[in-house]
């Protein structure tokens, strides 16, 4: 489904070269469940945010499904990752302007979807993520972990074939990070949905189907 | 998408009041200044309806020694025959005070079929006022010798009066009366409109009524015009010669060209001024609208990374934030618009209504041209912004 080829990234600022990611190839498998471990500043983030078309590898190419994403071009990128792929935030990235319906509606109103249809599939993906029940609220009136569910529902709402997850439950205690991981693996199990998820926490990476370490920008495992 | 943005811009309302309030009160002040100089532009485009050019003005003040009225007459007479045997001279006439561009005016409220006028501008004239001013008959006739004998009062009256008493019906030989019903005068001609305040000035009711010799000891104007000989030599012979004959007065020789300019600089000031001060506030508001969107797009970054995630290009997101403002602009303009239909509404100004709802279109486009200048920059801005540095901030 994913695969990587020598991919390196480099940040150049004024002052310093710093070399993130240092020549990873991977291949992830189409309904492969991953987590990507390392310490801090190892290039985990880096990496993630490369496979989901949301930063430029210095180096590599990458494909996902059949396409050659390499040298795609703001709008096909725009598009794919509109179609194809999910995200999830450590931090949530909701917009606290906006009620919790209208956050999971967001990725549809990129599409030609109707107003109608987008209302009903917003509201179906808070059902899964068992909130149908706070549409209506902000997501400043919810807890971290409702919070991260409603990202969890506007992740899934456009039906995407990968979900991207950096860190899911970093801010969450330990009960409620196992809800969310539960969600990932349903999701994973009944959608068949690709997913990659960066993690701290050992416990979490377990339930996955495959572990990837990194270290300083390479892979060690 | 439309709706979306509604929402985002309802949601963040207190946060939005300020630029509300700033965008409604450009557009009023916006609003004013168009309307008067829409006001000033359509009137500049009416015809003066005479010529002023040619026309010199002489004051001078009246106090004859003698009370005998036939003495006074053939002193008129005389300096009247005078002046106008100036090789110079075209056309002389002694009228009252209220003249085109002249600092006095005298109105007078009449009446007709009970119907009350009010403010009409009331010219003193000779038989010769016509010709010295060049002014253009539209029905009827001016005075002439034979009008020194009447049962009614001739009068004439300029094309507005004539339209606001008789409609398109013709005015010659109707008969009107002063406010009081006391004294008939039977309309005798039309003429044109003339525009004697200014050029930016509209058009008041006027009405001429002849004078005769028995009240020139009433009078301090003479008005002639001029051929394209008469320079500062001849101005100083006019002045030596009436200064020679009205012993102890002042005499005050003003060419009409000058005393419109005067008019015309005193009536603009005020707008010019005002259009200065607008200026200020404009960019003034300019700034703020350019500050507040740039604060926005740096306060919204993640917002930003987010939507490019999730699917917007870089040109969606800075068509988005463009609409937003452009959205905001547009509750502000409604607001607006509601007090400003108001003025035609409560005549709040006298002007007539289609000024202010002319002056309503320009303000509403250079509303939204402002604020779409304004947000283009910070708009285009905003696309550069990378997702995933976006993202990184929080
Ligand atoms: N935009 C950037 N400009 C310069 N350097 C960057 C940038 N983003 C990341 N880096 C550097 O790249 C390296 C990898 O960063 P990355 O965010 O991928 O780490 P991470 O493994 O996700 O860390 P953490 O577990 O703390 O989230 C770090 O050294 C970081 O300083
Ligand atoms: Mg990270």
């Amino acid at each position: 489904m994913i695969h990587l080829k020598n991919i390196e990234k480099v940040y150049r600022t004024s002052t310093v070269e710093t070399l993130a990611i240092n020549g990873i190839s991977l291949d992830i498998a189409k309904g492969e469940f991953l987590s990507i471990m390392g310490p801090s500043g190892c290039g985990k983030s880096t990496l993630l945010n490369i496979i989901g078309l949301l930063d430029e590898p210095s180096k590599g190419s990458i494909r996902i499904g059949d396409q050659d994403i390499t040298g795609f071009k703001d709008q096909r990128l725009a598009k794919f990752r509109n179609e194809k792929l999910g995200f999830i935030f450590q931090s949530y990235h909701l917009i606290n302007d906006l009620q919790v319906l209208d956050n999971v509606e967001l990725p549809l109103l990129y599409r030609n979807v109707s107003d109608k249809e987008r209302r009903q599939l917003a509201a179906e993906a808070l059902e899964k993520v068992g909130l149908s029940n706070r549409m209506k609220h902000f997501p400043t009136q919810l807890s971290g972990g409702q919070r991260q569910r409603v990202a969890i529902a506007r992740a899934i709402v456009g039906r995407p074939e990968i979900i991207l997850a950096d860190e899911p439950t970093g801010n969450l205690d330990s009960a409620m990070g196992n809800e969310i991981m539960d969600i990932l693996i349903n999701l994973n199990k009944n959608d068949g949905t690709t997913i990659v998820m960066v993690t701290h926490d050992e416990h979490m990476a377990g339930k996955t189907h495959r572990l990837v370490r990194l270290f300083d920008g390479s892979q060690v495992q | 998408m439309f709706k979306h943005l509604f929402k985002l811009i309802w949601n963040k309302k207190s946060q939005n009041f300020l630029l509300l309030i700033e965008i409604l009160v450009s557009f009023m002040v916006v609003f004013l200044l168009s309307s008067s100089v829409v006001y000033y532009m359509i009137n500049y485009q009416k015809p003066m309806g005479m010529d002023y050019k040619p026309v010199w003005m002489i004051q001078y003040n009246n106090e004859l020694p003698t009370k005998n009225t036939d003495s006074i007459v053939m002193f008129y007479d005389a300096v009247k025959q005078h002046i106008a045997s100036f090789p110079e001279v075209a056309e002389v006439s002694f009228s009252g005070n209220n003249i085109p561009f002249s600092s006095s005016f005298s109105s007078t409220d009449i009446s007709n079929k009970g119907v009350k006028y009010e403010r009409i501008s009331n010219f003193r004239v000779e038989d010769d006022f016509i010709k010295v001013w060049s002014m253009n008959l539209k029905e009827g006739r001016w005075f002439n010798a034979g009008d020194r004998i009447y049962k009614d009062r001739p009068i004439v009256i300029n094309e507005s009066l004539k339209k606001k008493m008789f409609g398109d019906a013709p005015a010659t030989g109707q008969l009107i009366s002063n406010k009081e019903e006391e004294s008939k005068w039977r309309v005798i001609g039309v003429v044109e409109d003339v525009k004697d305040e200014s050029d930016f000035s509209p058009v008041m009711d006027g009405m001429y009524l002849r004078i005769d010799t028995g009240t020139f000891k009433w009078l301090s104007t003479i008005t002639l015009k001029v051929n394209s000989n008469a320079d500062a030599a001849f101005e100083s012979r006019l002045s030596k010669y009436l200064s020679n004959t009205f012993k102890n007065s002042s005499i005050e020789i003003a060419h009409l060209e000058d005393m419109r300019k005067e008019k015309n600089r005193s009536k603009a000031m005020p707008v010019v001024i005002f259009m200065i001060v607008a200026g200020f506030l404009i960019i003034n508001v300019a700034l703020g609208i350019f500050g507040v969107l740039w604060y926005n797009i740096n306060k919204r970054k993640s917002e930003i990374g987010l939507r490019r995630a999730i699917g917007a290009t870089g040109n969606t997101v800075s068509i988005q934030l463009v609409s937003e403002s452009l959205l905001l602009a547009t509750l502000s303009l409604i607001l607006g618009v509601f007090f400003a239909v108001q003025f035609p509404l409560l005549h709040v100004f006298d002007m007539p209504s289609n000024v202010y709802f002319i002056a309503i279109g320009i303000a509403i486009i250079f509303i939204y041209l402002l604020v779409f200048i304004c947000s283009l920059y910070p708009g285009k801005q905003a696309a550069g912004i990378h997702p995933a540095i976006a993202l990184h901030e929080e």
